[in-house]
């Protein structure tokens, strides 16, 4: 166990801390989760995402795959009372037996009373989160019954009496010296256990008992077949298999979503689970059952021989009220793989104990418990900064960011206004509908209300955010947290500087008299026009000097503030409203250049929610562009190289550089054209493999997540540490407003932006495209 | 065929079972069992749907084969030995399709399990088993399991190799002649 700091209250256990639906215990969870768990989390999940993202990329058909299971997916919650009463029709044809039950309870009762019925003194189980959101166990217990969990981590959670951390790997938070060291505590035995191979013994001699004397298995599914009755179960250890092959009585508990219609389909979820779960080809077992099976029961001396007996318990427990949810629907579509837990910065420092509630954690998490429990069982959803690294990793292209920016507008609603959100929401002229968030959410969703006063009266704002009383007050009111250096207002925007630059705003005055290569327009993104001109500023020298007829766009919001602190009314209106304005550009025959990749990313992703219309969506996401990204794009179609514009010697910062690239630039595929081109102009460039910075947007300045951030930030600032190693510290260069801010809050360093290096290093006078 | 053949070995030795090759006369086979088995004190034959009689009365007469065990000498049994209907390149995995007596067991409950696997019964990728032209469309009738490797956990810590299922899996791919 980790020791405790000094001065600071004792640490909660797991399961005090496992309902989130008080903020406070969400709290405690990631102080607990952050001394305790972090470094087992972080090694274990980040196995899993590696070796996931191998696995899928040795997937021929990846993307096909996932179009597929997705189709069948959609199709099957579709018909889903239909496929409900097929497959009952099927499991009963051939002798087994099938209860629906649409609470936890009404499940509970029927296995318990299966049990009884059949005088059971000793439960098997298998692994199944479904049977631990059911609370299964404490029903069966209060019956009198034993049950013993035989899958390893589930075997440890009975032990330690926690609750999952993890959808396939429950006690992924326990390392190994931690389960030494519990093991030794509850079972009071001298044997070493140092070493995995001598826990698994120690468990597995305890476990081979249990499935040899059980009178009734209980199982899971990841997937059931309407036509034929199969049940698809996936395992490593082989407890599954004794489960359901040894007692004479197999229940397997099962959400309704989990049925699809053919046993033929189960094909396409085979090799996509197994990659996106534990990045493996296949696991240990994969079973496809049409219980009951023939082979005669187990049955030691003196036990009688039992015919076997089969129940297939389905459970609602508000699955068919997610289904006639329109956002929430989506759901349903999960297969349980954990892809969007290990793809997670902040669940890879936290784990489910923080980022997670009784049963579910993670991205997906808030939806499930908010679905089978209570909304505000949700409030763990915060943890999700929206980074949507996630989002490519979705087996079944779940969404997930979206669903929790929905949670979190339906929190906000439930919470009810205050006075002072009220006054902020009038003062921002921000939509009424979301008066009701927190005021901390009105400040951050509509920063560039505060941005826009700020720099103009930027002296004044500059010298008052940074003094102790004003700090001090934000950090109450609003949340922000005091330890985070707020970056200054400029002298001038991005508008008003490219103005000086002789260009009126939205018109276009072409430079030079000669045809430009291309036509663009800059869109003066909330964070690059009042945080960072500079770089708007390099990406107009930089286009401009390779002969593209470049304007600035209005600064408005595009919706990214908003959406991610759950405002989606607002985001909504400041979408279409930056949508329209951009509109202008688009039938002029601009693109669009976009330099904060959180606001292009609303543009290529995110915004396809909130516009009107898909055409409208299509056009614009078609049409924008990360400034490097855009430069590429140009010395392809001109036939040119990017040596030919830019000369590496001039490099005011040398040639070492360690590139990071922005989570939400990832998602939508614009980070590999910076890597390629710094590479081909000869630097020597690093790359972070981390998910997320941990800034990400307005997260990490949130008092509330300050540690968590930073902890997440830590495995950045060592990757670049690791990279300085060799030679001289490399030139730290960003895309990200806030991976910037989270780099300099860590290293104490300059970072810049790949377009200010290029327009330092563009050759002169330059051989314009034409 | 012999790409099939290449991959699946290779696929499964990465997931660490152990791959032999054998040419499919019954002698030669009873031969390679038992040298495979070597030491063990009890055997249990989980077969004969997919490999040839003659090779299961061959295995029979292996040392330490108990023909009818009962349910407590499977529960203490060294070696189960199965037929595999199908074996799985991409993936280097075998699958059993269960039904006949102690075919599930045999497969399962002993430390270490050695599969017999026909060389043109090797398909392409797992999905391959439930194409109804594929083996004769008996993938998508049967209980099946595809086994890749031992039994593994990561829940202990580090790969622990060998938890509640076979702890080693030796997989004896059936080359020609009267095997099957």
């Amino acid at each position: 166990m980790g020791t405790e700091p000094k001065g600071l209250a004792a640490l909660p256990s797991p399961r005090a801390v496992a309902n989130k639906s008080d903020k406070r215990r969400l709290l405690e969870a990631i102080r607990m989760a952050l001394e305790i768990q972090s470094p087992a989390v972080r090694r274990n999940t980040q196995t899993f995402n590696r070796n996931r993202y191998k696995a899928t990329a040795a997937l021929p058909d990846y993307d096909a795959l996932k179009d597929h299971a997705r189709q069948i997916k959609e199709d099957a919650i579709a018909r889903l009372p239909e496929l409900i009463e097929q497959i009952r029709e099927t499991v009963a044809s051939r002798g087994g037996h099938v209860f629906l039950a649409v609470t936890a309870e009404e499940a509970c009762r029927y296995v318990r009373d299966t049990c009884v019925h059949h005088g059971a003194r000793l439960i098997v189980k298998g692994k199944s989160i479904t049977s631990e959101e059911i609370h299964l166990n404490r029903v069966l217990e209060a019956a009198g019954i034993e049950v013993a969990e035989s899958d390893l981590a589930e075997f440890i959670l009975q032990v330690a009496d926690e609750q999952p951390s993890h959808i396939i790997a429950p006690a992924l938070h326990y390392s190994r010296e931690r389960i030494t060291a519990l093991f030794k505590r509850k079972f009071q035995t001298d044997l070493p256990l140092d070493t995995g191979e001598e826990l698994t013994k120690f468990a597995r001699e305890i476990l081979r008992q249990k499935f040899l004397h059980a009178d009734i298995g209980i199982t899971g599914a990841n997937l059931l077949a309407a036509d034929t009755g199969t049940m698809m179960l996936v395992e490593s250890e082989g407890n599954i298999r004794m489960t359901s092959l040894l007692p004479p009585v197999h229940i397997a508990v099962a959400g309704v979503e989990k049925i699809i219609p053919t046993r033929r389909e189960m094909a396409v979820f085979l090799e996509l689970l197994a990659a996106s779960g534990t990045g493996q080809k296949l696991t240990s077992y994969t079973s496809f059952l049409s219980p009951p099976l023939n082979d005669p029961p187990f049955a030691l001396p003196g036990k009688p021989r039992k015919t076997r007996e089969f129940h297939l318990v389905l459970i609602d427990n508000g699955r068919m009220r997610m289904r006639d949810d329109a956002v929430f629907r989506e759901t349903l579509y999960c297969i349980r793989c954990s892809a969007c837990l290990n793809s997670c910065a902040n669940f890879e420092t936290v784990g489910g104990h923080a980022f997670g509630g009784e049963t579910y954690s993670g991205g997906i998490g808030g939806s499930w418990e908010a679905g089978t429990g209570k909304l505000e069982n949700a409030g763990f959803s915060e943890l999700c900064s929206g980074c949507s690294r996630c989002v490519n990793q979705c087996p079944v292209r779940v969404d997930v960011p979206w669903l929790n920016e929905n949670l979190r507008s339906r929190l906000n609603h439930a919470a009810g206004p205050s006075a002072l959100s009220t006054t902020l929401e009038a003062l921002c002229s921000a939509p009424e509908q979301d008066a009701q968030a927190p005021a901390g959410k009105i400040f951050f969703g509509n920063y560039h209300w505060f941005a826009e006063w700020g720099s103009r009266f930027a002296w004044a704002a500059n010298a008052l955010t940074n003094t102790g009383a004003a700090r001090s007050a934000m950090e109450r009111w609003l949340g922000v947290d005091r330890r985070r250096v707020l970056p200054p207002f400029p002298k001038r925007t991005l508008v008003e500087a490219a103005l000086r630059l002789n260009t009126q705003t939205g018109v276009s005055v072409p430079r030079e008299t000669r045809e430009p290569a291309a036509r663009a327009a800059l869109f003066a993104d909330v964070f690059t026009n009042y945080g960072l001109p500079e770089r708007g500023l390099a990406t107009l020298r930089v286009l401009r000097a390779m002969n593209v007829d470049v304007v600035v766009s209005d600064s408005l919001p595009e919706g990214r503030a908003a959406l991610s602190q759950g405002l989606l009314t607002s985001a909504s209106e400041y979408a279409r409203k930056a949508a329209a304005h951009l509109e202008h550009f688009l039938e002029g025959g601009r693109a669009i250049i976009v330099v904060e990749p959180s606001s292009l990313a609303m543009f290529r992703r995110d915004a396809r929610h909130l516009l009107e219309n898909a055409e409208q969506f299509e056009r614009l996401c078609s049409s924008a562009f990360e400034p490097v990204e855009y430069v590429t794009r140009l010395l392809a179609a001109f036939h040119r190289t990017a040596k030919e514009f830019f000369d590496v010697s001039q490099s005011p910062v040398g040639k070492r550089l360690f590139y990071h690239s922005h989570c939400q630039q990832k998602t939508i595929g614009c980070d590999a054209p910076t890597e390629t081109l710094l590479r081909n102009l000869g630097f020597d460039v690093a790359t972070s493999s981390v998910e997320c910075c941990g800034m990400a947007g307005s997260f990490g300045y949130k008092k509330d997540f300050y540690e968590l951030s930073m902890a997440v930030g830590e495995d950045l600032f060592q990757q670049v540490r690791a990279a300085d190693e060799g030679g001289e510290p490399r030139a730290l260069v960003a895309s990200g407003t806030s991976c910037t801010e989270q780099l300099h809050a860590g290293l104490g360093r300059r970072v810049i932006h790949p377009i200010e290096l290029l327009a330092a290093i563009l050759r002169e006078p330059v051989a314009a495209l034409d | 065929m012999p790409d099939l053949l290449a991959t699946f070995e290779g696929n499964a030795r990465e997931a660490a079972a152990d791959v032999f090759q054998v040419g499919g006369s019954a002698a030669e086979i009873h031969s390679e069992v038992q040298r495979l088995a070597e030491g063990s004190k009890s055997i249990v034959l989980g077969l004969g749907e997919f490999i040839a009689r003659t090779v299961v009365e061959e295995l029979r007469q292996i040392p330490n084969v108990i023909a009818e065990p009962s349910d407590e000498q499977l529960s203490a049994a060294s070696v189960g030995v199965s037929d595999a209907f199908a074996g799985v390149a991409s993936s280097g995995s075998v699958c059993i399709a269960m039904g006949p007596p102690l075919v599930a067991a045999a497969s399962l409950l002993m430390p270490l399990h050695i599969v017999l696997l026909p060389a043109n019964r090797i398909v392409a990728r797992p999905r391959d088993v439930f194409d109804p032209a594929c083996l004769g469309g008996e993938g998508l009738r049967r209980n099946l399991v595809f086994i890749t490797g031992p039994s593994a956990t990561a829940d202990m810590g580090p790969l622990v190799r060998g938890v509640h299922g076979p702890h080693r899996l030796q997989i004896l791919i059936l080359r020609d002649g009267d095997g099957y």
